[in-house]
């Protein structure tokens, strides 16, 4: 009896959580005559490519692609090498000082977008650096680097101690010890938080919609916005886009989800 | 081992964890230096900015002391989209933990297929904001939407109308899809938290003749209540300041019903241009989640170690 209201509601969860996503799969292959026949069916009755073709033939749309991989592959290389250097500096050493900086990283992962909107776009202006990829780079470190930093301490902290100190007995220095046996210890933390770093990035909006203004150096995400909020919206290409923008994301938080699970039961929210 | 090397190895460990501290602030520099650079200082200069007449329009600005929260706080509109902020917060909050509390118990009984089902039900973590809007915008779009057409055969709603163009509704389907992409976060806090209660205490509740409600009422809810504080804390936080949907599904309206105050400190920077307005907003907005922020870091136990 409970195994079957436990069934029923697990199918219920599914359709809900998968219903959107499928729904605009299945939208962007269906033909303009089917987007637009009332009742709506829910398969396509002619699968087509069109909104696909139309989709990635627009250049603005190529370099929207563009734009978003090369500023979210950035962010990542570079949350990753900052984020380890941090989090092995903060596990490994007992420095004066170690404890606020552990706080103040805390305390930036609560820092919200919009409080840092205003001053990030003077600060980027006076920089220069408005309508740059830069700008917005920094921006999403500004986000990603906290929640890395995070994550990756509570991968160091689950590494034994006591091999440092045998490496130390044996002569390494700590850059060995960082680089030879700490490093190798954690690549897959290390690059699954990068790959966490890659998400955040690619999917953000507001900061990224308010320092790039060009058409040509716009993210995907602010692109397809403007799709949605102009008076004419054509539907099939933006189902197209939409998918084409949330796969690769499905794909890479798979791949990472092993990892993410461990790093946020450790580390976001001890009760 | 003998004394002598014992010895040896205190000492050269003694000496290897002074110079090791200096080494180990030095791992830290990037980010400290980052976080000054952008964090601590845009947070203080937007506290600056909002003592200004600082505009996007004009060169110069002068410092005009409190009269931007005076403006605010003389705006009667500005109280309508404070309660906006905190039905939008209060709701998405209580939703995405009782429906994340709610999926924790039934994925944590061990089950066939339970890791993927798990991990499917994580994905709205990472769906983009702006396909959900994307998506919500067609489903209730009042000619062809999908979710409209099932409303309007029902009777719910009248022909070629969406819920979305309605006051009342409007704010209750941004909370619903925010509840939608928020709760896997909660969720997997929450099935964390009951992964660990020893199960021991429920076999002897059993023993004892508990049923399941009772056993929950009293023995997993309780064990829950410092995961809850906090996890509620931290949500709203990012719930209150959260922009991007909102803007994207509906942009504050219809008749500003969904304007809450990240869109109006939005909509003071660069619709109206008046960034120390704007950020004075911002201030307000900011404050309320210092304290939270502040509770947040004290009492989540992630500085401890």
């Amino acid at each position: 009896m409970t195994n079957i209201l436990v069934g029923i509601l697990i199918a219920v969860l599914i359709v809900i959580v998968g219903f959107p996503l499928a729904w605009m799969a299945l939208s962007s292959f269906k033909p303009g005559v089917e987007l637009f026949t009332i009742p709506p069916k829910i398969l396509p009755q002619n699968w087509s490519l069109e909104w696909y073709k139309q989709a990635l033939g627009n250049e603005d749309v190529i370099h929207y692609f563009l734009n978003s991989l090369f500023i979210a592959s950035v962010v990542m290389v570079a949350d990753m090498f900052i984020g380890t250097l941090t989090a092995y500096g903060l596990t490994r050493f007992r420095f004066k000082g170690r404890k606020v900086i552990l706080i103040s990283v805390l305390a930036a992962y609560c820092v919200p977008p919009i409080m840092l909107m205003l001053p990030l776009y003077k600060i980027m202006n006076t920089l220069s650096l408005s309508g740059s990829h830069v700008g917005v780079i920094v921006a999403h470190l500004t986000i990603t680097l906290p929640f890395s930093v995070w994550l990756l301490v509570s991968f160091f902290r689950k590494l034994p101690k006591e091999i440092d100190e045998a490496a130390v007995m044996d002569g390494a220095s700590e850059i060995q010890v960082f680089t030879k046996i700490e490093m190798p210890l954690c690549v897959s933390g290390v690059l699954s938080t990068g790959i966490m770093a890659f998400i955040m990035s690619w999917n953000e909006f507001l900061l990224a919609s308010v320092l790039i203004s060009k058409e040509s150096m716009k993210t995907l995400t602010v692109g397809l916005a403007n799709y949605i909020s102009s008076t004419h919206i054509d539907w099939g290409i933006i189902m197209a886009l939409g998918t084409i923008t949330t796969i690769p994301v499905i794909i890479l938080f798979a791949l990472v989800q092993k990892y993410f699970v461990e790093g946020m039961t450790a580390g976001a929210v001890k009760g | 081992m003998n004394s002598g090397t014992s010895l040896n190895k205190r000492r050269l460990l003694g000496s290897y964890e002074k110079k090791h501290n200096l080494i180990g602030f030095a791992f830290v520099i990037p980010v400290v230096i980052f976080l000054l650079m952008f964090v601590l200082y845009p947070v203080l200069y937007n506290v600056w900015l909002s003592f200004t007449d600082s505009s996007l329009i004009k060169k110069t600005s002068s410092f005009i002391g409190i009269q931007n929260y005076i403006k605010i706080f003389s705006n009667k509109l500005f109280f309508k989209y404070f309660w906006n902020t905190c039905k939008w917060t209060f709701w998405s909050v209580l939703g995405q933990l009782v429906l994340g509390l709610g999926i924790a118990l039934l994925i944590a009984r061990p089950m066939k297929g339970g890791t993927a089902l798990r991990s499917f039900l994580l994905i709205p973590y990472v769906v983009p904001a702006v396909t959900l809007a994307l998506v919500s915008k067609w489903i209730l779009n009042s000619d062809y939407g999908i979710v409209s057409y099932w409303l309007q055969q029902a009777g719910l709603l009248e022909a070629r109308q969406s819920l979305l163009a309605m006051q009342g509704p409007a704010m209750w389907v941004v909370v619903i899809l925010n509840i939608w992409r928020s709760y896997p976060f909660p969720m997997l806090i929450y099935w964390a938290a009951l992964k660990s209660i020893d199960g021991q205490i429920y076999e002897a509740a059993t023993v004892d003749g508990a049923n399941k409600w009772q056993t929950f009422v009293h023995m997993t809810l309780p064990q829950l209540k410092n995961t809850t504080i906090v996890l509620a804390v931290l949500r709203v936080i990012w719930t209150a300041t959260y922009y991007d949907l909102i803007f994207m599904v509906t942009g504050g309206g219809p008749s500003g019903s969904t304007t809450h105050l990240p869109i109006l400190i939005y909509q003071a920077s660069f619709g109206s241009y008046q960034i120390g307005y704007a950020a004075a907003i911002s201030m307000i907005l900011g404050v309320l989640m210092f304290g939270c922020i502040i509770f947040y870091v004290t009492r989540s136990g992630l500085t401890e170690d």
